[in-house]
């Protein structure tokens, strides 16, 4: 695919290009900051963007400002954000719309090369990457504790992988049981959480999501 | 608002204008304005006997006595201005903006008493001197015996020290009294201090949370960003088939993570040096030379170590100084002066850069704080064109 980098380090974007490379896609061109990152992309119109949240000048959330622009007047574009930290605030705004086609990571989920090309894999198609960590913290953090009781062990862990994104194929592959034992699991947990049914990998990212952010 | 200080416990030694960084006063200095406070009061005694002789008459006249007061009240308010700008000039005595005209005229009246007392005083120091003279010249013409003399030295000095004293006395009040009328008073002294203090806690806090903001900017932007540059280069290294391509990569982790062991020292070292504690202060400052690209002198003059938040305070303003002058200066050479003085630690940091340094900057204002809360004083010269010289001066007893 035809990725933009946004990334004010030097040494991590030089080593994201060559990752990329390498693994056959194609980057357009690598930023250092958010308005010059939205001029690119105006310019060269790419399948997907990598940006990290914290940039020049004030290495807060610039990039963050720049991806939601981005999302708002290209749609259709795949938009992955590496972040510092988790940053509750900063995965809701993101996510707050739809999560077609949108990855919240951590940083340092880059090193796990397999999982961040797969991340970006899923964002490219339309998906949903939202990193383990945050949806652990989500988990840890739920005021909804009695719902969350009445799942089973594997329930949660099916919970855990489709918060992330993941599809069943996905997650069946992940926890090692058929696809047919994680619709099951699905559909028992949408029942107990008292979630609406909906269709669309990223609509159910979304529905989960929300639940375990309100 | 006017103070009273009869309610309020004040320590023995923290009397009217004198604070913890008010300077010494040269002796030459006090004595002038001391005889030009004499001199004022002869003139307030002339302005007084004058304009009171010409303006007397319409005083006592229900009609004209308003006016007249009035005519004579200019006078008096310039009068006491003179007298305010004597003690600023002569005794570097702060008084507020604010006067209050209503306590000019007993100023004045307080100040002319005191100052004639003044002038007796002085006048009877002369005819002492004029005594001696006698006496010398009896000694000398052997019209004096030498049991009188020994009578008049008795008692010329006892009368020498009791004029003295009273000169010593006459001196204080006629600070005091411009203190008691105009000056702050010692509830308004304390409440300066306690304003001081507050501004220099809050900002010492300012200082600390700046300085854990750099931490983390350092650990973030340095440490992190090599080490997630490093994991990507091993899980790149893994992933590829071909063993000589894996290896160039693995080689190049390895590269990678000796950079990082660097990097983390230099983090660590910014953010406190341990030589500091098992070195002291010339060791740390060394350090700071070597690390430096502009050369660096360092000249310390300490006979004994300093206390410990000086100390450190000491290297944190040497240190940012410098690096400051290599980020920004493009100067040819650093000088940094270390000496005691008269309970003070003064640093003297230049460099023969482009000047242009701002005080306010980030690293420069931190350090006035932290320099501000140990009671110490910063000053920054930086004209355009150079050259810079930041002096710091932290009382140490």
């Amino acid at each position: 695919m035809r990725i933009i980098l946004a990334e004010d380090s030097i040494l991590l974007r030089e080593g994201l290009i060559r990752l990329l490379t390498e693994e056959g896609h194609e980057v357009l061109a690598a930023v250092g900051d958010g308005d010059e990152l939205i001029r690119e992309v105006e310019a060269r119109q790419p399948d997907l963007i990598v940006v990290d949240i914290r940039m020049p000048p004030t290495h807060t959330d610039e990039g963050l400002k720049a991806a939601l622009e981005i999302r708002r007047r290209w749609p259709a574009l795949g938009v992955l954000v590496l972040s510092q930290h988790v940053e509750k605030n900063y995965a809701t705004q993101l996510l707050a719309s739809d999560t077609a086609g949108v990855g919240y990571l951590l940083k340092d989920r880059v090193s796990r090369v397999e999982e961040f090309l797969d991340s970006l894999d899923r964002v490219h198609n339309g998906g949903a990457a939202i990193d383990p960590e945050v949806v652990r913290q989500l988990l840890a953090r739920t005021t909804h504790v009695d719902p969350l009781s009445k799942l089973t062990n594997r329930e949660r862990e099916v919970l855990d992988q489709m918060a992330q994104g993941h599809t069943n194929a996905a997650i069946a592959l992940k926890l090692h049981i058929s696809q047919s034992a994680v619709e099951k699991n699905v559909n028992m947990i949408f029942e107990k959480l008292d979630l609406t049914r909906t269709t669309g990998y990223s609509r159910r990212v979304l529905a989960v999501l929300q639940y375990l952010g309100s | 608002m006017p103070g009273d200080p009869s309610d309020i416990t004040v320590p023995q030694n923290h009397s009217g204008n004198d604070t913890a960084k008010a300077p010494e006063v040269s002796f030459t200095n006090r004595a002038l304005g001391f005889v030009a406070g004499i001199l004022t009061a002869l003139l307030e005694a002339g302005y007084f006997v004058v304009v009171g002789a010409v303006l007397g008459p319409a005083m006592l006249w229900p009609r004209t006595r308003a006016a007249a007061i009035r005519r004579f009240l200019v006078g008096v308010r310039w009068l006491t201005e003179l007298e305010l700008r004597r003690r600023s000039r002569f005794f570097d005595d702060l008084f507020p903006v604010e006067r209050d005209d209503q306590k000019a005229l007993p100023y004045l009246t307080s100040h002319l008493a005191a100052g004639l007392l003044s002038a007796i005083v002085v006048g009877l120091l002369g005819f002492g001197l004029v005594l001696v003279v006698l006496v010398t010249r009896g000694m000398i013409r052997g019209s004096l015996g030498i049991w009188d003399l020994l009578a008049q030295v008795l008692l010329g000095g006892v009368l020498l020290f009791l004029d003295i004293q009273g000169i010593i006395t006459l001196a204080g009040l006629d600070g005091r009294l411009a203190r008691r009328y105009f000056g702050p008073s010692e509830r308004e002294m304390l409440k300066r201090r306690i304003a001081e203090l507050s501004a220099s806690r809050a900002g010492i806090v300012r200082a600390v949370d700046s300085e854990r903001q750099r931490i983390e900017r350092d650990l973030h932007d340095g440490v992190q960003q090599r080490l997630v540059a490093l994991a990507m280069l091993l899980g790149r290294a893994r992933r590829h088939r071909d063993p000589v391509e894996a290896g160039r990569l693995m080689e190049q982790a390895h590269r990678e993570s000796e950079e990082v062991l660097v990097e983390l020292r230099e983090v660590a070292w910014r953010a406190y040096p341990s030589a500091l504690d098992n070195l002291g202060l010339p060791e740390a400052l060394a350090g700071v030379a070597e690390r430096s690209s502009i050369p660096v002198r360092v000249r310390i003059d300490l006979d004994t170590p300093l206390p410990r938040p000086v100390e450190t305070a000491t290297y944190f303003v040497v240190s940012e100084a410098v690096t400051n002058a290599v980020k920004h200066s493009g100067a040819a050479a650093i000088g940094v002066a270390i000496e005691r003085r008269s309970g003070c630690v003064h640093v003297r940091i230049t460099d023969d850069g482009a000047g242009g340094a701002d005080p306010a900057g980030s690293g420069l204002s931190g350090l006035g704080l932290r320099v501000a809360a140990l009671d110490g004083r910063m000053s920054v010269g930086s004209p355009p064109g150079g050259p810079t010289e930041i002096t710091v001066e932290i009382p140490c007893e």
